[in-house]
């Protein structure tokens, strides 16, 4: 069975691997620090991989996943300090709330196409940013949010230990959900709405309950990501929780490492995630952070839209076997081009 | 009292959302992109119109000379040498983030250029006002707002009298059919981008005039304006200037009860309303019905 | 089940594309619908399959009404379609996309591998029956255009529909493969299926069709088998402008 083989290989492995990483780095780790960078990069190896069930299966980009995540974190903060909930419960009741909310934001952003999501998903940032520093009296404004420790008199080394393990499962988790959608009928359809979405539909896709399911699904692990950082960092500020950069980092970490793939967000949030760490270390808080982001994101877009696994493996694939090309090329865009000549002929 | 000179500078401001608007709705209406970079090509004219006065010494509105031309070129050149790159099965979403992407590298080197110090340009007629049937009205807001007239019913008559806008309008209606009538729609769509980054230009000194600038002001423009364009009905130009006219008049009025920050709401509200509703839009654009 | 549109119409803007169709198609025949550039042919095909609204009028099918309803519904219905210049999946290799045609049941259903034996073995089947079985591995964008059109075909018969809409099937296809898609479509109806063909190559429609309607400026103008609507005047009128 070579299905099986490559599978296990290009799925088994990395598991494998991560799996062991994320056992031994808490014990590895030199000083409180570097393991409080391992969870922050965690964090981002989630709200990648969390995105990734839109962006990957539907083709569908959102900028507005940051705020998903901040709405996790203040939902979580906000139930614990008002509701008096204990703090893993007002998380998984925090995740509850952001996935109802996100039916009827999904109902008004996927009901048509491409370009009204992208401007909904920017506008929820915008608009929740205006909303918690407003609303003062609820959210502290821009004094913040304290949210008070789920385990007091814990030490900080081991409070971080406990996070990275935390933060650890619900990445392997949400990599668990997205490998079984991947495989089934549901991931499937997914993948042909992303592939051509009249198409799918008229196979009988019921594209819209499609999308909006796997959104939701998104939605629910952000804001699990976002309320276990709001019970990690204990502090939360309206200006960072609902910042646009947080989606543009999340769509160039999926991007770079690719979104067809299982682990390409993960190893694209490890690249930009340390790099963001170090970065913010050797520099300092500059306004060239968003320069550099912004080039990153440009050159990703035009010069590898698959991401860097992808186009490597193309890479070698076509260094290996250059004249096995038995098959006619016909690129997609050429056919794209083709049928627009044709209908404009016959219009 | 209040209520009169709030629908008169409702008005006002409405005017300046329509002609960024407009630009929008080039972009939207030429290939179908969301251009995110539009308000921070807003924010860049209005800070090279406040460092025209503060170095220069001269009014800010004569750094239009510049920055109108250069922003066509600006804009010929990122349609040209960007987005007409991207593969068309893929544009919509790719085309975002490098607009997304370009609007990050501007608000960065403007913060880089010019500190995250909020900035603003001391003019003599600055606070110059008059008085119109009781409400007082800025000297400042009534040129910015004459500005937008005015380039609005250029672009209008552009658009309606002369060759380049009927290809214009043709490449937009019908993107092939204009091809198979011999126009040139690259370099069309290409002009077409010039236009529309033309209008940041001219808003973006307006807007210098009486408002405080900084670097990531931006993403208070996008946010209305991409609001504007789906209230509108994406794609249609008039319809576009209606919801700018009818949104910037209620934010105005709304600022009266509510406050000037939760006034913005009223854009996002309007956002979502119409996608739920109606999708394709306010003020017709038969284009919105398939995005 | 009989397919019929009442008083359908359509207009863009000033332009109306169809202007009050009256059509019924004949149940298990090969039915034709031909007409000049322009005459309103593909807008009517997307109108019956919902990818178009339309503004007036009603599709009917069998005892059901299916106007305005969502393409999905139309197609779980059982009327399945392909498209002018055939569209696949780019991504996906042959054996997913006719795959992806499979109908998803409720939640549950929908979590079961995609990959289940029945299924695949039904997929393969379509695509042997098909002779592009060899590609079953292949991305579809790396297939010819004559493949991609089988395999097209191959998606919509994994739906299991009673009635299939061919929008110009002969459309760039060579010779060889225009007999062999004649072919195919009369086996394939001879099981049961009904076909309603869009076609510009006259050879293929009056060869391989039991009924034709003829559009012209949108809407039908005569209807008939292939022996009247070759000697109907109205018919050469229309296609020749007297």
């Amino acid at each position: 069975m070579p299905n099986a083989s490559k599978s296990l290989l290009s799925y088994g492995v990395p598991a494998l691997v991560l799996v062991a990483a994320i056992a031994v780095f808490p014990s590895l780790a030199p000083n409180p620090y570097i393991l409080s960078s391992g969870v922050i990069v965690l964090n981002w190896a989630v709200l990648a991989t969390a995105w990734n069930f839109v962006g990957g299966f539907t083709g569908y980009i959102s900028l507005g996943h940051g705020a998903l995540a901040g709405l996790g974190g203040y939902a979580t903060g906000l139930l614990i300090t008002k509701a008096d909930l204990p703090s893993f419960v007002a998380l998984i009741a925090a995740a509850v709330l952001v996935a109802a909310l996100a039916v009827p934001i999904g109902f008004a952003a996927l009901r048509v196409r491409g370009a009204s999501f992208v401007i909904v998903s920017i506008a929820l940032v915008l608009i929740l940013l205006l909303v918690f520093q407003s609303w003062s009296s609820l959210t502290g404004g821009s004094r913040g949010l304290v949210v008070p420790r789920p385990f007091p008199g814990m030490l900080r080394p081991e409070h971080h230990r406990v996070f990275f393990f935390l933060y650890g499962g619900l990445l392997l988790i949400a990599l668990a959900t997205w490998w079984l959608l991947d495989r089934s009928r549901f991931g499937m359809g997914l993948k042909a709405i992303r592939e051509d979405e009249d198409k799918a539909e008229s196979l009988g896709t019921p594209t819209f309950a499609y999308k909006l399911t796997v959104f939701v699904i998104s939605a629910a692990f952000t804001a699990l990501a976002g309320g276990l950082y709001a019970l990690w960092f204990g502090d939360l500020d309206p200006v960072f929780q609902f910042s646009v950069l947080t989606g543009s980092y999340v769509v160039l970490m999926a991007l770079l490492g690719g979104v067809r793939n299982l682990y390409g967000p993960v190893l694209g949030a490890i690249v930009v995630g340390i790099a963001l760490e170090y970065f913010k270390v050797e520099f300092g808080n500059t306004p060239l952070h968003l320069v550099t982001t912004g080039l990153l994101l440009g050159l990703v877009v035009m010069f590898m839209p698959d991401g860097v696994i992808p186009s490597l493996t193309t890479l070698v694939q076509r260094l290996r076997k250059r004249e096995d090309s038995s098959i006619r090329e016909m690129s997609a865009a050429d056919l794209a081009e083709q049928r627009r000549e044709r209908e404009a002929a016959n219009s | 009292m209040l209520v009169f000179q709030s629908v008169i500078l409702g008005l006002l401001l409405g005017g300046l959302y329509a002609l960024l608007a407009a630009g929008l709705t080039l972009y939207f209406g030429i290939m179908r992109v969301v251009m995110i970079a539009h308000s921070a090509f807003l924010i860049l004219a209005a800070y090279l119109a406040w460092w025209t006065n503060e170095r220069l010494g001269i009014d800010p509105l004569l750094s239009l000379v510049v920055t109108v031309p250069l922003f066509f070129g600006a804009g010929v050149l990122l349609q040209r040498g960007l987005l007409s790159r991207l593969r068309p099965a893929t544009l919509t979403m790719m085309s975002v983030l490098i607009t997304f992407a370009i609007a990050l590298i501007i608000e960065g080197l403007l913060g880089y250029a010019f500190s995250g110090t909020q900035r603003r340009i001391q003019l003599g007629y600055g606070t110059a006002s008059f008085d119109l049937f009781g409400a007082r009205v800025a000297v400042v807001k009534l040129i910015a707002f004459g500005l937008a007239v005015v380039s609005l019913a250029g672009l209008y008559l552009l658009m309606k009298r002369t060759q380049f806008g009927w290809a214009l309008r043709a490449t937009i209606q019908h993107q092939d059919a204009a091809r198979l009538v011999g126009i040139d729609t690259e370099r069309t769509a290409g002009f077409g981008f010039g236009l529309g980054l033309a209008t940041a230009a001219v808003g973006g000194t307006a807007l210098s005039l009486d408002t405080t600038i900084y670097p990531s002001l931006h993403w208070h423009w996008i946010g209305p304006l991409m609001a504007i364009i789906v209230v509108g009905g994406l794609g249609s130009v008039p319809g576009a200037a209606a919801a700018a006219l009818v949104l910037g008049l209620a934010q105005s009025l709304l600022q009266i009860p509510m406050g000037a920050t939760w006034a913005q709401t009223v854009f996002y509200v309007a956002l979502f309303a119409t996608l739920a509703v109606r999708p394709q839009g306010f003020f017709g654009g038969r284009l919105a019905q398939r995005f | 089940m009989t397919l019929k549109t009442v008083g359908l119409r359509k207009a863009f803007g000033g332009v109306v594309a169809i202007d009050g169709a009256d059509v019924e198609f004949r149940p298990g025949k090969v039915n034709a619908l031909i007409g000049p550039n322009g005459s309103g042919k593909t807008t009517f095909f997307n109108c019956v399959t919902g990818m178009i609204k339309p503004d007036e009028g009603s599709v009917r099918f069998g005892d059901r009404d299916l106007t305005g309803k969502a393409p999905h519904v139309i197609a779980r219905a059982g009327v399945g379609r392909t498209f002018q210049l055939c569209r696949t999946f780019p991504r996906m290799t042959a054996i997913e996309n006719v795959l992806a045609a499979v109908r998803p049941g409720g939640i549950w259903h929908g979590l079961r591998s995609a990959h289940r034996r029945s299924e695949t073995e039904r997929a393969h089947h379509w695509l042997t029956r098909l002779g592009i079985e060899h590609l079953a591995g292949a991305e579809a964008r790396n297939m010819s255009w004559g493949q991609q059109k089988l395999l097209e075909l191959a998606g919509v018969l994994m739906a299991e529909p009673k009635t299939i809409l061919l929008d110009e099937p002969a459309g760039g296809v060579n010779p060889a493969l225009l007999d062999r898609i004649g072919t195919l479509v009369r086996e394939l109806n001879a099981e049961g299926r009904t076909f309603v063909i869009v076609e510009h190559n006259m050879d293929l429609v009056m060869s391989i069709s039991d009924h034709i309607v003829v559009f012209d400026r949108g809407r039908p103008i005569a209807a008939g088998p292939p022996a009247e609507i070759r000697a109907d005047e109205r018919v050469l009128g229309a296609y020749l402008g007297v």
